[in-house]
Order: structure tokens, then C-alpha cells, then sequence
């Protein structure tokens, strides 16, 4: 539905689920068990290779020029099987749409965009925060025209993989912050032993701890909320999509076992209250999936209200697939509960999307704050 | 098909004062001793929490997470010398004789700090407990007091309970849907005992359980009527063990897969047959459905106590974080929205255990605990000399006819109304009390965000573990439909449970 009439994202959608099926799903249980199991390299150099990382890069800076309607169907179709690199797809794009915010094409252009190493071009990005919240930022300092950041970032994802990192920090004493690019690779940078989180196993994160590292500041100084705000906005479409996915996933994985299993001398899924969990997960998956073909649409026409249209569909689908996968699981009985099927990933992988880019409950306030400014 | 109209009796939906105020009713009932025994089994549990559990439950975790065959001897070792696997076992059994009423208070305190941990200790008593609803009187006498030697000997002995087969979940929990499972343990009746063949799959503790409370069947056409409860000993030839399950959560606490291949069970190993239970009033199948609801009555207001405690867990998680962090500028416990998220986490808390209550004290009136809280037999029982419970009552136990008189004593006497009120409540408090605790853990991740995420903040293990109380001892769907069956159908005249398509 999300590109019923375009044929060139059709094309990407094809590659993105036969990706999903063939190479995610089967080894779904492998990859989840990072940190205590190998890296899946493999996967990302693939996903890399098939250009899912370039996917809302303009095409001037060397991307596919998608917009966020195609980063959208990617990610449905990929986090239907393994929402892990969909959060690396996420992060990454946020930290590119925080930079074309701030016009630092020219940065990514230097650093980014030419690198044919998988990890010199994805940016690490603490993609869990928003730094008007909770103030996780480093402090920066200037010395001999040059800026330097000190301090702590938390759960900066990608952290442990990337060159760069995109980090939030502010002059001490100051409300505002500001972006800046970081070297990894800097002596100055620390980095944690990968984060152990509730879901997206494979999708790691860092905890960065800074002493006088240095830093290129990306865009305006200052105005660090006002490109966090613009791309939360964008790239809600995109938190819509990875639950939407997950939510696909988590039904049809829900209908084949529902119609094989028996109990009480018949299939369950002839059970009504069977069949009513399963309504439940496909009317939220559907009410997703028309909330985000509605936002993309709305985000990459940049129609009015285009904003309101993100935010709904993220607040929305994100609790939707919560409820979702918790039936999912359920459906299965006490296999659900197991790692050798899908579902409980999907579940702890639904509530950590839930959190992407903020605390949940305070969306919900940014978005009527938004309604009553305007009037 | 044309339905008969609602009677105005039952029509009405305001049942006995029986049925919705249990505590009212009974309350004055209750000993003044059980009191004083919760108080202390909860601080205990606190100190226990303080010493064991907090210091080790996410290094547990993880180790499970690294090496999923890991098994968590050392902390069933050290719940054991602190006296947990007999703390409520009868004296007379070598226990302490705490009352199984005060476990659930003690549940939930060890739950909020791990539920794995939880478990660990709180499944033993579902062994316990059903082979004590069996009310075989020589057998629970060898087996409970090898739990107490083994306690004595620093040696962890305890029981599971093994019910679920690969093909039956459901259905070997509802006597009703049993002859049409697809059930596969058998027990074949010979010379001297039984042969048993067929696999259990989920048993929680399997692995590090001593003794294994096994219900075959003798005739798997019509397993109703035809249900055998037996023990099995880890080491027994025959009998081995599976897989080792690879959970979400509850990672310490073992699932178990038991494998039998012509395991050979002695008669004096055998808790409850067919043939033991001729001459009570009810049938086979009629009898095994109150042995199980004498137990999930117990043991289904136990989990809800386990959704208590994880409620509780993520909600003081929660308020942690609210009092040391500020969102946007300001304190986040001083935001309005989330002080009413946090006072909707404590109500959470709040009613989900009046659930477990209200249904304990529906089990002292009318159910599991009746015969013991009377209480002219609570202190009895409780105070009664060592002599007499060291010499006189291991011998009268020892005996057959004291099982036939226990069992027509709880067999025959438990009314079909104090049945349909003790299965409900359990039933009730169960799929109420861990629903409210998947709610909370879902309300912490939301307050906590980014920070709620990480494992060492605990509450994404909270979350992780929650979700197996709506799955296990029946899930939440087949419990509601229990309470229907239960405390609802009386209203119907014309529904049957169980009968959809
Ligand atoms: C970690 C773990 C520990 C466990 N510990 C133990 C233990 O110690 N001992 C033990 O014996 N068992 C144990 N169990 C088993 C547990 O009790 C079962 O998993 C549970 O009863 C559900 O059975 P099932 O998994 O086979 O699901 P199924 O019965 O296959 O159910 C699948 C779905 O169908 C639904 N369904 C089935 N029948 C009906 C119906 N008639 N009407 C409506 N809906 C229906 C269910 O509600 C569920 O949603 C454990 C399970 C787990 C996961």
C-alpha cells in the first residue's frame, strides 16, 4: 500500500522483504544473541552493499534519494523479520537528516558519503533521546579556535561500530545545545563494553565518555533542538514503520501457528477468543499501515500539518504493536514464549522502538503543545 | 436453536457476600498467629531480597544470556539453607509450618527483586502442593521429609510439577477439553506399579528438582477418567532429561523438557490412581478436576502474588527514576502526568494483590486450606508438642486408612459451590494480577524511556519475565474462561464452556 503507485520503490520494497526472508529470518535467533554471540558483520556489509543505508540521502550526496516513504517500506518489510537492523537503519538515518537539517552537506560529503567501508560511513547517534528531556550531553569547550567535548553520552547506538559518532553537548551554564561530529577513533573518546538492552540485540550501543575530545560542530551553534525537533518529526514516519513491520510479522507468524495448532480436538484458530486475538493484531497492524502511508505521504509532500500526521502515526502504531506482539506471543502459548520462534523478539523489540527519540508519554505532550501553540 | 430466557435469580449480577467479600466474611477467621507469620515471612523475604536476590539477580541473568545450559545451583543452595524449601511444610513433615497463606506475601516480596528467583523458590510448592491435594498420606510423609533431610544435608530436594505435554497445554490443564487432546504420556499398568512412556515439556525447575509430580495417563483415549499422578526421581532409570528451554525472561528459572521411556513407577510411588479413589463420592475425573482445583486455587493465587511482585518491582523502579531525573528542566516525579502514571502503578500494585488475598481467604473458607485453618486445628497443628508430631503422627500417617479418611474427609465434603468459588477467585486473582503486572512493566519502560532500556536498570528484566505469568499454570484466556465457567455460567442457563467452533 505504502507505494502501490511507485514503481521504483515497489523495486526497493521487493529487495528489502526478499532480504528480510531469506537472510534475516532464518538466522533470527543467531543474530539476537549478540553481545554474548557474534557480530552479525555479514548482514550489515550485505544491507550496505544493497544500498538500504543510502536509502533518504539526497542523490547529490551519492543516496537513492527515497525520501522517508522509501526508508518507510524498507523498514516495515525488514523489521517484519528482524527489527535489529532496522534500528541501525533508523539511527543512521537520523543522524543524516540531523546533519542535511543543519546544512552540513559539506561535512558529509568530506566524511561520510564516499566511504566504501560499511563503518566509516554509518553514524553512531544516541537515537533514544531526546536531549530536551533528559539532558544526557556532553560539555563543550573551546581552545585555540577549536571545540572540545567532555562528559558523558549515553546509549549512543552504533557507538562501538562507527567512525563517527553525532553528539549532542552544550556550554556549560547554557539551555540550548548544539550537534557535533565526533571522531571515534580519537584518543581522547571511551568507549563501554556494548549495552545489554531489553530488545534490538543486534543493533549495539555505547555508553561514550569524552575528555577534551574534538569535535566539529554541525550547523548553528545553539540550535540543536531546533534540527533534533524538525527530524524527530521526519523520522517519526519511520518509528511508524519499524512497529508497523513488526506487528506484520508478529500476525502472520500469529495465523500460520494458530492454524496448525490443536487443542480442544480442533486447530485454534477456530477458538473464537483465538480468532479474537488475532482481529486485534490485524486491525492494529492495518490501522498502522494506514496511518503511515497517510504521514509518508504527508512528510515527503511536505503538506500542511505534515508534522501532526508523523507524530499521530508513531504515538499510535508504537502502542499498538506493544498490545500487538503481547498477543502474539500469547497466541503461541508457551512456544511464544521461546526463542526459537519470532514473537518474543518482536515484543521486546516493540518496546524498545516504543522509546526511540524520547520518552513515550512526553510525544503525546509535545504533540498537543504543538496544537496549542499554533492556536 | 431457541434459548431460554435469564431467570431474574440469575439474571442478577450481584452474587453472595460469599462470592465478592471474602475478607469481610472471613477475615475475622483468621488467626492471629497467621498474621504474625506474614509479617515475618515478609521481612524475612526483605532481608533475603537485601542479601541474595538484589546483589545476584542480573548477574544471574546475564550468565543465563552467555550460557544458556547454565544452571542456578547456587542460588537454589542458598535458598535452601535459608529454609525456603520447608518454610511451609507441616512440622510433622520436618518443616517449619508456616501456613502455605502467608507464601503469597513472601512470593511477591522476593518477585519484586527477581521473578526468576521468585519461581525458583514458589514451584516447589506447586509440587508440593499437588501432591499434597492428593492427600496420600504415606507418600507425603517419605517425600517431604527427604525435601526437610535435604535441607539438613545442604542438599536441595525439591518437586515439580509436570502436567504439560508437547501436544496439550490447555487442554491437560481443563479436564473438560482433555479426552480430545492430543495426549501422549502413558502409563501402562503392570505388575507392582506403572511403565510410563511420553515426554513433558515446560516444567519449571525440571533440572533442579529432586522429585518430579507426573500426571499420565493409564488409558490415553479417555485420560479424563483414567489420570495418574505419580513420582519420578531425577536419576530414575527411564527417565531423563531434554531440552533445557531458551526463555525470554525468567532465564534462571529452568524449563524443563522430561523424557520417559519405559520408566518404571513402583505402587508405593504412585500418589493417585483411579483404582486408590473408588468409593468417594465423585467419579475419576470428577475427583482429578478437584485435585486440580484444590491446587490452582492455591497455586493460581501464587502466580498472581508473582504479578504482584513484578508490579511492584517495575513500579519502584519507576519511582526511582522519577525522583532522580529531570525532564525537561524539571523534576520528573513533579510533572502532573507522571505523578498519575505513578499513583496508576501503585493502584496496579494495590488491587492486583487484594486479588491474591481475597482469594487465599476464599481457600481457607472453602477450599485447599480449610481443614488446616480452622483454628482449633491451625494451632494444634502449630503448637502441638515434638513428641507427638516426631512420634505419634508419622505413624498414623503412615497408614492407608489415614488416606482414605483424608480424602473422603476433603473429597466428599467440599461442595460444588465451594469448588466453583475457589477455582474462580483463583482464576480471577491469576489472570487479573499478572495482567496488571505486564501493565506496570509496560508503564515503567514508557516513564523510563531511553534509561528503562539498559539491563542493569532491571526493568527491562521485569518486563522480559512479567510476560510468562499470562502463560503459565493456564493462560489468562483459558483462566477467564475458568471464571465464566466458575462464577458466570450460573447466569447463563444456557451456554456451555468449551464448546466453540
Ligand atoms: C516457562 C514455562 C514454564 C512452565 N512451567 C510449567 C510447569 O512447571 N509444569 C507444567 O505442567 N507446565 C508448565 N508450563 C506449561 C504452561 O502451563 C502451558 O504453556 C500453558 O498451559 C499453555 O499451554 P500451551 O503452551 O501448550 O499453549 P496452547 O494450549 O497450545 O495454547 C495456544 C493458544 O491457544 C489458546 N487456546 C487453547 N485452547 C483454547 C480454548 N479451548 N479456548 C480458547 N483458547 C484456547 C490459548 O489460550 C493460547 O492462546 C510452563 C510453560 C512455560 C512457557
Amino acid at each position: 500500500m505504502l507505494c502501490r503507485a511507485d514503481k521504483e520503490l515497489k523495486l526497493v520494497d521487493g529487495a528489502a522483504t526478499d532480504f528480510a526472508n531469506k537472510v534475516l529470518a532464518p538466522n533470527r535467533e543467531e543474530y539476537d544473541q549478540y553481545p554474548f554471540g557474534q557480530f552479525w558483520d555479514g548482514v550489515v556489509k550485505k544491507a550496505f552493499d544493497l544500498g538500504f543505508f543510502h536509502l533518504t540521502l539526497p542523490a547529490e550526496l551519492e543516496g537513492m534519494g527515497h525520501g522517508l516513504a522509501g526508508l518507510s517500506v524498507v523498514l516495515k518489510s525488514i523489521c517484519a523479520q528482524d527489527a535489529s537492523l532496522g534500528g541501525m537503519l533508523f539511527t543512521n538515518a537520523m543522524a543524516q537528516e540531523i546533519l542535511l537539517a543543519a546544512k552540513a552537506e559539506k561535512l558529509l560529503e568530506e566524511k561520510i558519503v564516499k566511504q566504501e567501508d560499511v563503518y566509516k560511513f554509518l553514524l553512531a547517534f544516541p537515537a533514544f533521546n531526546n536531549p530536551s528531556e533528559v539532558r544526557h550531553v556532553a560539555t563543550v569547550t573551546k581552545s585555540k579556535g577549536k571545540r572540545l567535548l567532555s562528559g558523558d553520552v549515553q546509549y549512543v547506538v552504533l557507538g562501538g561500530l562507527s567512525a563517527y559518532a553525532l553528539l549532542p553537548a552544550s556550554v556549560e551554564g547554557s539551555k540550548d545545545f548544539s550537534f557535533f561530529l565526533v571522531d571515534l577513533a580519537s584518543k581522547k573518546v571511551s568507549l563501554s563494553e556494548p549495552i545489554f538492552s531489553l530488545g534490538l540485540h543486534a543493533c549495539p550501543a555505547v555508553d561514550i565518555t569524552l575528555d577534551k575530545a574534538p569535535a566539529v560542530l554541525v550547523g548553528e551553534e545553539g540550535a540543536g533542538k531546533k534540527y533534533f525537533d524538525r527530524v524527530a518529526d521526519r523520522m517519526a514516519v519511520a518509528q511508524a514503520a519499524m512497529a508497523t513491520g513488526i506487528m506484520e510479522g508478529c500476525f502472520a507468524e500469529a495465523l500460520a501457528y494458530a492454524r496448525e495448532r490443536e487443542q480442544g480436538g480442533q486447530k485454534i484458530v477456530n477458538w473464537s477468543e483465538v480468532r479474537m486475538m488475532l482481529a486485534n493484531i490485524a486491525i492494529q497492524a492495518k490501522s498502522a499501515e494506514m496511518m503511515l502511508s497517510r504521514a509518508c505521504e504527508a512528510v515527503d509532500q511536505k503538506q500542511p500539518k505534515w508534522e501532526a500526521a508523523a507524530r499521530v502515526a508513531a504515538i499510535q502504531a508504537c502502542a499498538y504493536a506493544c498490545e500487538a506482539t503481547t498477543d502474539g506471543i500469547q497466541v503461541l502459548g508457551g512456544v511464544g514464549y521461546m526463542k526459537d520462534h519470532g514473537q518474543e523478539k518482536r515484543f521486546r523489540d516493540a518496546k524498545q522502538i516504543q522509546a526511540l527519540m524520547g520518552i513515550a508519554p512526553m510525544k503525546k505532550l509535545r504533540h498537543i503543545r504543538s496544537i496549542l501553540e499554533k492556536r | 436453536m431457541k434459548y431460554k430466557p435469564c431467570t431474574p435469580d440469575h439474571a442478577q449480577c450481584a452474587p453472595n457476600l460469599n462470592d465478592v467479600a471474602a475478607s469481610l466474611a472471613f477475615a475475622h477467621q483468621t488467626p492471629a498467629a497467621l498474621i504474625r507469620e506474614t509479617r515475618e515471612v515478609v521481612d524475612l523475604a526483605r532481608k533475603f531480597n537485601r542479601e541474595v536476590v538484589r546483589p545476584y539477580a542480573l548477574e544471574l541473568d546475564r550468565k543465563l544470556h552467555e550460557d544458556p545450559d547454565f544452571l542456578p545451583w547456587e542460588f537454589v543452595k542458598k535458598a535452601n539453607e535459608w529454609g525456603f524449601y520447608t518454610m511451609w511444610l507441616p512440622r510433622l513433615f520436618g518443616g517449619k509450618g508456616y501456613f502455605m497463606h502467608s507464601m503469597s506475601a513472601f512470593i511477591e516480596e522476593v518477585s519484586s527483586a527477581c521473578l526468576s528467583m521468585g519461581n525458583l523458590i514458589g514451584v516447589h510448592y506447586l509440587g508440593m502442593a499437588t501432591l499434597a491435594a492428593t492427600w496420600n498420606a504415606p507418600l507425603l510423609l517419605k517425600i517431604f521429609r527427604d525435601v526437610a533431610a535435604g535441607e539438613k544435608a545442604g542438599d536441595p530436594r525439591i518437586i515439580s510439577l509436570a502436567i504439560t505435554e508437547p501436544g496439550a497445554g490447555t487442554d491437560v490443564e481443563e479436564p473438560d477439553l482433555i479426552d480430545k487432546g492430543n495426549i501422549t504420556c502413558h502409563a501402562q499398568k503392570v505388575d507392582g506399579g506403572y511403565v510410563v512412556n511420553g515426554t513433558k515439556v515446560f516444567i519449571s525447575n525440571g533440572h533442579v528438582s529432586k522429585w518430579h509430580v507426573v500426571i499420565a495417563y493409564s488409558d490415553l483415549d479417555l485420560p479424563s477418567q483414567n489420570t495418574v499422578c505419580l513420582l519420578v526421581q531425577t536419576g530414575q532409570k527411564g527417565f531423563s532429561f531434554g531440552r533445557h528451554e531458551k526463555k525470554m525472561g525468567q532465564r534462571a528459572c529452568p524449563a524443563s523438557e522430561l523424557v520417559f521411556k519405559d520408566c518404571f513407577v513402583p505402587d508405593s510411588m504412585v500418589a493417585m490412581d483411579s483404582e486408590q479413589i473408588k468409593g468417594l463420592k465423585k467419579d475419576a475425573k470428577d475427583t482429578f478436576q478437584q485435585v486440580l482445583d484444590y491446587v490452582l486455587g492455591a497455586t493460581r493465587a501464587g502466580v498472581a502474588a508473582f504479578g504482584t511482585g513484578v508490579a511492584r518491582g517495575a513500579y519502584e523502579e519507576a519511582l526511582a527514576f522519577a525522583n532522580e531525573t529531570e525532564v525537561e528542566g524539571k523534576l520528573l516525579a513533579n510533572h502532573e502526568w507522571a505523578q498519575c502514571m505513578l499513583a496508576e502503578m501503585y493502584k496496579n500494585v494495590c488491587i492486583a494483590r487484594l486479588g491474591y488475598v481475597e482469594t487465599n481467604h476464599h481457600n481457607a473458607s472453602s477450599g485447599i486450606y480449610k481443614s488446616m485453618l480452622a483454628k482449633p486445628a491451625f494451632y494444634f497443628i502449630r503448637y502441638a508438642p515434638e513428641f507427638l508430631v516426631q512420634k505419634v503422627f508419622p505413624k498414623l500417617l503412615g497408614t492407608d486408612a489415614t488416606t482414605r479418611a483424608l480424602r473422603k474427609a476433603n473429597f466428599d465434603n467440599q461442595t460444588e459451590e465451594e469448588m466453583n468459588r475457589t477455582s474462580g477467585w483463583g482464576s480471577m486473582a491469576k489472570f487479573s494480577g499478572t495482567d496488571l503486572g505486564m501493565k506496570n512493566c509496560h508503564m515503567a519502560l514508557e516513564l523510563m524511556g531511553q534509561a528503562g532500556l539498559r539491563h542493569d536498570q532491571r526493568v527491562e528484566k521485569h518486563f522480559r519475565d512479567a510476560k510468562l505469568l499470562q502463560i503459565y499454570e493456564g493462560t489468562n484466556q483459558l483462566n477467564r474462561l475458568n471464571l465464566f465457567k466458575c462464577l458466570v455460567s450460573g447466569a447463563c442457563p444456557q451456554s456451555c464452556v468449551f464448546h466453540d467452533s
